[in-house]
């Protein structure tokens, strides 16, 4: 008579259908359990119950135990996060890590996304980190770039690499939409030239090849060649990305948008972009993924960026031992900012998918 | 033969003398030939491929003519980007998938041209676009997003979208092909009040119930060519073009 849904199955009658329908299956299922189990309780042991966190002992006691060394961090944790900055003028470089940092994620937030703000945002943070990494005002001593390293450089490097990288990338892709075939064709080859290259040749050629070509006033500290070079790298892949998102947006948006005469740049700002990046969202977030972590890679050129910072916290003999929790510790640091990136992407999905049905 | 060019004529909305399109080595548009009065009511119709939509997007430029000359509420449409967008401004347009902005709501998309475009500050478009919702008869759905609303209210808001322009002339490129049958008339309602206030309006339809209503001439195409222009009683009864006849049975006897 009535046509209500039949009961949801219980909790254990769920588990019992999805895991042990048959013998073979229960057998499978608690083999797994045991293995996960055990992986669990093993790594449990390793990086709590059997390891040392009490860095006052040094390196002697972390030989002694079982589980993983933590003191290696305690004692060394400021080579990570600042590489060979002068140990006296680390705060500074704190300092610059918080400022790149707030700067993100203020521009992060929607109430910040009028062209002024976002400038004012944006110019405020370089200026500040640079200020403050650099010195030489202010009664701050001067710290060449090639002293910069760790958490500072790593950022640094992403930070402007996507500054300098997402809006050639919108640029980019408009030229290649262009209408006028030699400006696409030349914005494609352009394009297509650079994915064509691995990265790493890329940085090499800018830090190491540039300088012979250009004159010396262009040339820039070599930090600023190699963050042209990555930006480049970063732009050619997010123009791709960016064409993909317009090529999705309705051929009549542009027509309403042209009827009701608006201008090009207006239906490009408020018609044309807005759901072109909605549609590119996605690939957007992996990109920023995918470039924090390669900026990994300028230590190829000779950047102490964290990685390598890393390899200089337990490159010292006292400590040779301890590259695993050091490496941990690491991952564990990317995987903070890699993921806050995810739930951000997250989070701006939720929000654009307002009004679809 | 009087031209144009000497007597720009205030009561004239739009003329087109010989105008030709070509897609490629298609042959579009051939010698079109029209006239259009301040506050008149146009039906074009005729086969699909005849060359209507293409018709009345060359009045706004969303295709651009090959030669012959275009000359709408007194400014030539030439390659001059200051007269394009002078007559973008003046003319509203209504398309077939209605073409709403989906990531903006109702209000948003009917206050975005008349701020940017005609520089209005927030508060009178919003009042402006409550209006023509108002008149559009769906004042309530202001605040909802384009994909929340049916097929027949979305084209009413793309009708108010274009009126909020405050424009002289509307073009209406086949504006209830893409309705279901029920939704039909509560948009042809909206258009049958427009003509009703005066506006001098050209419709892309094969609605010819409304043609009969509204229309003072009824323009037939095909194969890119004005075959027949008639007052609607002469064309639905006595037309004497074969080529008329037969379309129009094609569509009436069904």
């Amino acid at each position: 008579m009535t046509d209500l849904a039949p009961p949801a199955p219980g909790m254990l009658e769920d588990l019992r259908r999805r895991f042990f329908a048959s013998p073979l299956q229960a057998l499978v299922s608690l083999l797994s359990l045991g293995l996960i189990a055990l992986v669990g309780w093993k790594l449990l042991n390793w990086a709590l119950l059997s390891a040392v966190f009490d860095a006052s002992q040094g390196a002697e006691a972390c030989h002694r135990a079982a589980g993983a060394c933590w003191s290696v961090i305690a004692a060394r944790w400021r080579i990570i996060l600042f590489g060979l900055y002068p140990y006296e003028e680390q705060w500074r470089s704190a300092l610059a890590c918080v400022a790149v940092v707030a700067m993100t994620v203020l521009s992060c937030i929607p109430a910040f996304w009028t062209g002024r703000r976002i400038a004012a945002i944006w110019l405020a943070g370089t200026t500040v980190f640079y200020v403050l990494m650099k010195g030489g005002v202010l009664g701050l001593s001067h710290v060449g770039e090639e002293s910069w390293g760790g958490l500072a450089l790593t950022l640094f490097i992403f930070v402007a690499t996507c500054l300098i990288g997402f809006p050639l990338s919108i640029v980019l892709a408009l030229l290649r939409r262009s209408e006028l075939p030699w400006i696409s064709r030349t914005t494609g080859l352009i394009i297509d030239a650079v994915r064509s290259l691995p990265l790493i040749s890329i940085l090499f050629t800018f830090a190491i090849v540039l300088p012979f070509a250009l004159p010396h006033w262009l040339q820039g500290d070599k930090l600023y060649r190699v963050i042209v070079g990555s930006a480049l790298f970063f732009a050619a892949y997010q123009a791709e990305i960016v064409r993909g998102g317009m090529q999705g947006v309705a051929h009549g948006q542009g027509e309403a948008a042209m009827a009701l005469g608006l201008s090009y740049w207006q239906r490009v700002s408020r018609i044309l972009l807005p759901q072109a990046m909605r549609n590119a969202l996605p690939a957007t977030i992996n990109q920023f993924v995918i470039s924090f972590k390669e900026t990994s890679l300028v230590v190829i050129v000779g950047f102490f960026e964290i990685i390598a910072s890393g390899n200089a916290a337990y490159g010292t003999g006292e400590w040779r031992f301890a590259y695993a929790e050091v490496y941990t510790f690491i991952a564990f640091i990317y995987f903070v900012f890699v993921f806050s990136l995810s739930r951000y992407g997250a989070f701006l999905e939720r929000r654009m998918s307002v009004g679809e049905r | 033969m009087a031209t144009l060019a000497q007597s720009p004529n205030p009561d004239i909305a739009l003329r087109i003398e010989g105008m030709n399109k070509y897609f490629g080595n298609f042959h579009a548009l051939r010698n079109i030939e029209l006239t259009v009065t301040r506050g008149e009511k146009i039906v074009v119709c005729g086969p699909s491929g005849s060359g209507k939509s293409t018709m009345i997007r060359c009045i706004n430029r969303l295709e651009e003519h090959n030669s012959g000359r275009i000359v709408v509420l007194g400014t030539e449409l030439n390659d001059d980007v200051g007269n394009i967008d002078e007559i973008r401004r003046e003319v509203g347009m209504v398309f077939q998938h209605f073409n709403l902005f989906p990531h903006m709501s109702v209000l948003e998309n009917c206050v975005l041209a008349p701020m940017l475009v005609r520089k209005l500050p927030r508060p009178q478009a919003e009042e402006m676009a409550l209006r023509f919702l108002e008149k559009v008869r769906i004042p309530e759905q202001a605040s909802k997003y384009p994909g929340q609303l049916s097929g027949g209210q979305q084209q009413r808001v793309a009708i108010a979208r274009a009126l909020c322009m405050q424009p002289q002339m509307m073009l209406f490129d086949e504006p209830t092909s893409a309705l279901d049958p029920e939704m039909i008339s509560e948009v042809l309602d909206v258009m049958v009040t427009l003509a009703a206030d005066g506006m001098t309006m050209i419709c892309v339809t094969h609605e010819m119930g409304f043609a009969r209503r509204v229309a003072d001439r009824v323009i037939f195409m095909d194969r890119g060519e004005i075959i027949e222009e008639a007052p609607p009683e002469t064309f639905f009864t006595a037309s004497r073009n074969e080529r008329t006849r037969q379309f129009l049975s094609q569509i009436l006897n069904h």
